[in-house]
């Protein structure tokens, strides 16, 4: 594969696709630079996307003081007001990161922030207070290239997740199952590698978790918390962090969370994978994520074909991907926010809100007919309202290589080409059509 | 104890050995008495909540419930400045999870339907009346006095209320002690099993995508409601149709969807992804071309009586942008949306649609917490949407000739939890409904004397239910669809 392609396939993957100026200045400094510029990013500040403005929410305990008094009173207009208060704050949570993503000029930390959400799948359907899911929103973000064993644990006492997998309603000799569940089957280790009484062991361990929502944080209620020793994993335990540490730093853990990236990054892989095992000795010295992600990008495979058409974009990928491409400006996504939330609706992906805590599939759940149909509305709408001019300025001739270097797609199959070419006396008609093209779609 | 010994003497698996294992082997033997052990030094637990009379799902919320609650917050609340998230449902409201070349159809129509997060099946189908039900419930136990009363000693959730009609019709038959060996408790592999038809595998298709790749090319003859397509409907060669709620436009004009065509239909060798991304959009014009018209022509049509039930409609734009959302990524649901999707499959079946199988959804039944209100609140929409749609279909043979399957991915624990909810169990009932149906009791019931592990052991395996459907809905024999041959069920 020739440099530039691997570099640009590294830019996409990285970020929210490769604008045409991304990935003439990655092949430019070239490989291996790229991918230090990239990795070096994720400890920096993002002048694109800080300059968007924070959501302002309210006091998570003033709305259910509020609430509580309006539905004690049966108060059913004050009670609709909160209501509308708070969806107005979820539409202004997601056109934030929305925003975000579009600005980024540190894509990488981004994009790891959207692949912890899928990691770590929280919905506002149960959370329902915004301000909590921005608050792990922002763990992602400012922990997520750190240790996945501190990240976890972050992410674990945070009220989005106590509150998402039923934390607060155990009592020392009753657990709750959910957390310890979830914990060690999607989050750590991966279902198989531990036992029924492993899950429920560390169940125990985690009773008496309570959201303090006078500080919005977290504490032990150590009235309901179980004094009583358990053995996970074969190690005796009695604190939820304890139980942390172990699944975290397990042998089933270092293979699991690579793959979990690999699959996010490259192509779908289990942790039986043999690329896995590259990966998993350097990741389990001392869980470090940012260099899992190094790693990931200077795999040979990683720029293998199987990776370069391994993945679908996901909706958010694909429509952030497409602005950015476009030039469409972070101040038009907040304007458009309804719109595109509408948007990424109809292909089955609403940021804030997984389907549930086993997340989002990949690749062919993407590739339904609704999708499509989705995806095709957006791409004739985006074309209509974009700047098309570094494809109109071309030739009709030139414009099938215009369309393909400002969507970074490296090669279009006959095919394509065929009806690229058709299209090529209509710069809106082309640029839709490539946008909706299998491999844009694909890549 | 049921009426007809035939339909139920014993696991119905047959052929092959490795379905015959003695379903009450437990997995983990150790674990309970490991609980009971520690539970009995533990402490005495002061609830820093009341009861709570709004529950919790884990999947999506009710936004016509969102922020709902329920009466009796009584003590909840701010005790030390500490809260559990449970008194926070009880302010908050409860989350659910709402989730919802062909000739004419050889066999009968098909219609699944899919209840996300695991639905308690005991107290869907309630033996209330054996004297082990309510001590080994504890607290989850429904009064005797509110169940639906069916015939020898079971009785339907009080929500159930067209079930209930349904089975005086001989319309709903009910399968008892359904599930599979070696369950685990995860909602991921336990659906996984389901919707691909093979247990202890990671099977990329499901038991209808093979079906569809037996059966031809065309998309349209497995149709789902939402935007994604659930794995059950993915084959290899051939994925079922997803309808966006409402009528289809597509974008552009002559012009574009001729090259969009292009575009899309043609073979390629490069790369799977490419071949299936070229693949959703041929067959999206597919199904412009041939759903598109009916979708059209039955945009206003509402045969489950939707309008005025307070639960929208096919034909309100606010239920279609809701149902929009609600499948596949979004939480932002509204009561109804089951009967919404319903609605669809009805206007398609009434004008004639070639399509046999449909696939409808509901989430939101993985009550870990505060149980009864949610489960109250989805059984009602599954009773009301099942049971018009049922109902919409009495007056024409295509109609009655439409059978409905409803099954989830596990039952729950029989004894509860601290928090008025229920963790992952094993075996669970299934619900057969529609004209054709031969209302009844089928399957074992599970012994509630005789756990595994705390569970429910099943005692039919859910591939004679499978066999059962392409035997005598679709019309094919099950052996190539399913991996061995397993015992139809005299149910249709």
């Amino acid at each position: 594969m020739a440099d530039d392609i691997q570099t640009t396939h590294l830019v996409r993957r990285a970020g929210f696709g490769a604008t045409a100026q991304e990935a003439a200045a990655a092949a430019a400094q070239g490989y291996s630079a790229t991918v230090e510029q990239l990795v070096g990013g994720l400890g920096q500040p993002d002048d694109g996307a800080d300059a968007i403005t924070p959501p302002a929410f309210g006091a998570p305990l003033a709305y259910y003081t509020s609430l509580r008094q309006a539905r004690r009173s049966g108060d059913t207009a004050a009670t609709k007001s909160i209501e509308r208060q708070l969806r107005a704050e979820f539409g202004t949570l997601t056109d934030w990161w929305l925003a975000r993503m579009v600005a980024t000029t540190n894509p990488l930390r981004e994009k790891l922030t959207f692949l912890l959400h899928g990691h770590f799948p929280t919905a506002i359907s149960k959370v329902r207070i915004p301000s909590f899911m921005y608050g792990q929103n922002q763990i992602f973000r400012s922990q997520g290239a750190g240790a996945f064993d501190a990240l976890t644990l972050a992410v674990a006492t945070d009220p989005a997740m106590l509150i998402w997998l039923d934390a607060g309603s155990d009592k020392a000799a009753d657990p709750n199952e959910n957390f310890a569940r979830e914990l060690m089957e999607r989050f750590t280790m991966g279902i198989g590698t531990y036992h029924e009484a492993d899950v429920r062991a560390a169940a125990y361990a985690f009773t008496g978790w309570r959201v303090d929502l006078a500080t919005a944080g977290f504490t032990i209620d150590e009235r309901n918390h179980s004094p009583v020793v358990q053995h996970v994993l074969g190690t005796p335990v009695n604190t939820g962090q304890q139980v942390i540490d172990l699944v975290t730093h397990s042998a089933a853990s270092a293979r699991y969370v690579p793959a979990a990236f690999w699959s996010h990054l490259a192509y779908p892989v289990s942790p039986s994978d043999p690329v896995v095992t590259d990966l998993s000795g350097a990741y389990a010295a001392d869980l470090n994520v940012t260099n899992l992600l190094r790693a990931i990008f200077q795999h040979p495979l990683f720029t293998s074909s199987a990776a370069t058409t391994g993945l679908v974009k996901q909706p958010v990928e694909y429509v952030v991907g497409s602005l950015r491409a476009l030039g469409v400006p972070a101040s038009e996504v907040s304007v458009a926010g309804r719109k595109l939330v509408g948007t990424l609706a109809a292909m089955g992906q609403v940021l804030f809100d997984p389907p549930s805590v086993g997340g989002w599939s990949q690749n062919s759940y993407w590739l339904s007919t609704a999708a499509a149909l989705a995806r095709w509305t957006f791409a004739h709408d985006l074309a209509a309202k974009a700047d098309l001019s570094p494809v109109a300025d071309a030739s009709p001739a030139s414009r099938i290589d215009a369309v393909a270097a400002l969507l970074s797609v490296p090669q279009w199959s006959p095919a394509t080409a065929t009806a690229l070419t058709k299209a090529s006396g209509d710069p809106a008609l082309i640029t839709t059509l490539a946008l909706v093209s299998p491999e844009y779609v694909t890549n | 104890m049921h009426n007809d010994p035939t339909t139920h003497n014993d696991p119905t698996t047959h052929n092959d050995p490795t379905t015959h294992n003695d379903p009450t082997t437990p997995t983990t033997p150790a674990t309970d008495a490991a609980a009971t052990a520690a539970t009995g030094t533990a402490g005495t637990a002061t609830p820093t909540t009341a009861p709570h009379p709004e529950p919790a799902g884990d999947r999506r919320l009710d936004r016509r419930k969102f922020l709902t609650l329920a009466g009796g917050l009584g003590a909840a609340g701010l005790l030390a400045g500490t809260l559990g998230p449970h008194a926070w449902d009880v302010v908050f409201g409860g989350a659910r999870d709402p989730r919802g070349s062909l000739g004419p159809a050889a066999g009968r129509r098909l219609v699944l339907v899919t209840l996300y997060g695991g639905n308690d099946g005991l107290n869907t189908v309630v033996p209330y009346e054996n004297p082990a039900y309510a001590p080994s419930r504890g607290p989850l136990a429904l009064d005797a006095s509110t169940v639906l009363p069916l015939d020898e000693g079971y009785g339907l959730h009080p929500a159930l209320t067209g079930f209930k009609k349904l089975w005086e019709q001989k319309r709903l038959a009910i399968v008892q002690g359904v599930g599979f060996a070696d369950p685990n408790y995860s909602h991921f592999e336990s659906m996984d099993i389901w919707q691909s038809g093979v247990p202890g595998s990671a099977a990329s298709t499901g038991w209808i995508g093979r079906w569809l790749d037996g059966m031809g090319s065309s998309p349209l003859r497995a149709v789902g409601i939402g935007p994604t397509t659930p794995v059950v409907l993915q084959g290899d060669k051939v994925q079922g149709a997803s309808l966006p709620p409402g009528p289809i436009r597509l974008p552009g004009d002559a012009t574009e969807q001729s090259l969009y065509a292009g575009l899309a239909g043609t073979t390629r060798k490069e790369a799977l992804l490419l071949a299936d991304s070229a693949r959703s959009g041929a067959d999206l014009l597919t199904v412009d071309r041939r759903l598109g018209p009916i979708l059209d022509r039955t945009a206003t049509a509402d045969p489950l009586h939707l309008a005025g039930s307070g639960t929208g409609g096919a034909a309100s734009s606010e239920a279609a942008g809701a149902l929009a959302i609600a499948n596949g990524g979004g939480g932002l649901s509204t009561p109804g949306v089951l009967a919404t999707q319903l609605s669809i499959v009805a206007n398609l079946i009434l004008a004639r649609s070639p399509t046999q199988v449909y696939s409808v959804e509901l989430g939101g039944f993985d009550t870990h917490t505060d149980q009864a209100a949610t489960q109250q609140t989805l059984l009602a929409e599954l009773d009301a949407g099942v049971t018009a749609f049922v109902d919409s279909l009495s007056d024409d043979p295509a109609g009655q000739d439409t059978v409905v399957l409803v099954y989830t991915e596990f039952g729950r624990r029989v004894t509860g939890n601290a928090s008025a909810g229920s963790d992952h169990g094993w075996a669970n009932v299934v619900f057969v409904a529609g004209h054709g149906v031969t209302g009844g009791w089928y399957g074992d019931p599970p012994s509630l004397s005789k756990l595994s592990d705390g569970n429910l052991v099943f005692t039919t395996d859910f591939r004679s239910v499978y066999a059962t459907l392409f035997a005598e809905v679709l019309g094919v024999d099950p052996v190539p669809f399913l991996d061995g041959r397993f015992r139809t069920i005299p149910f249709v």
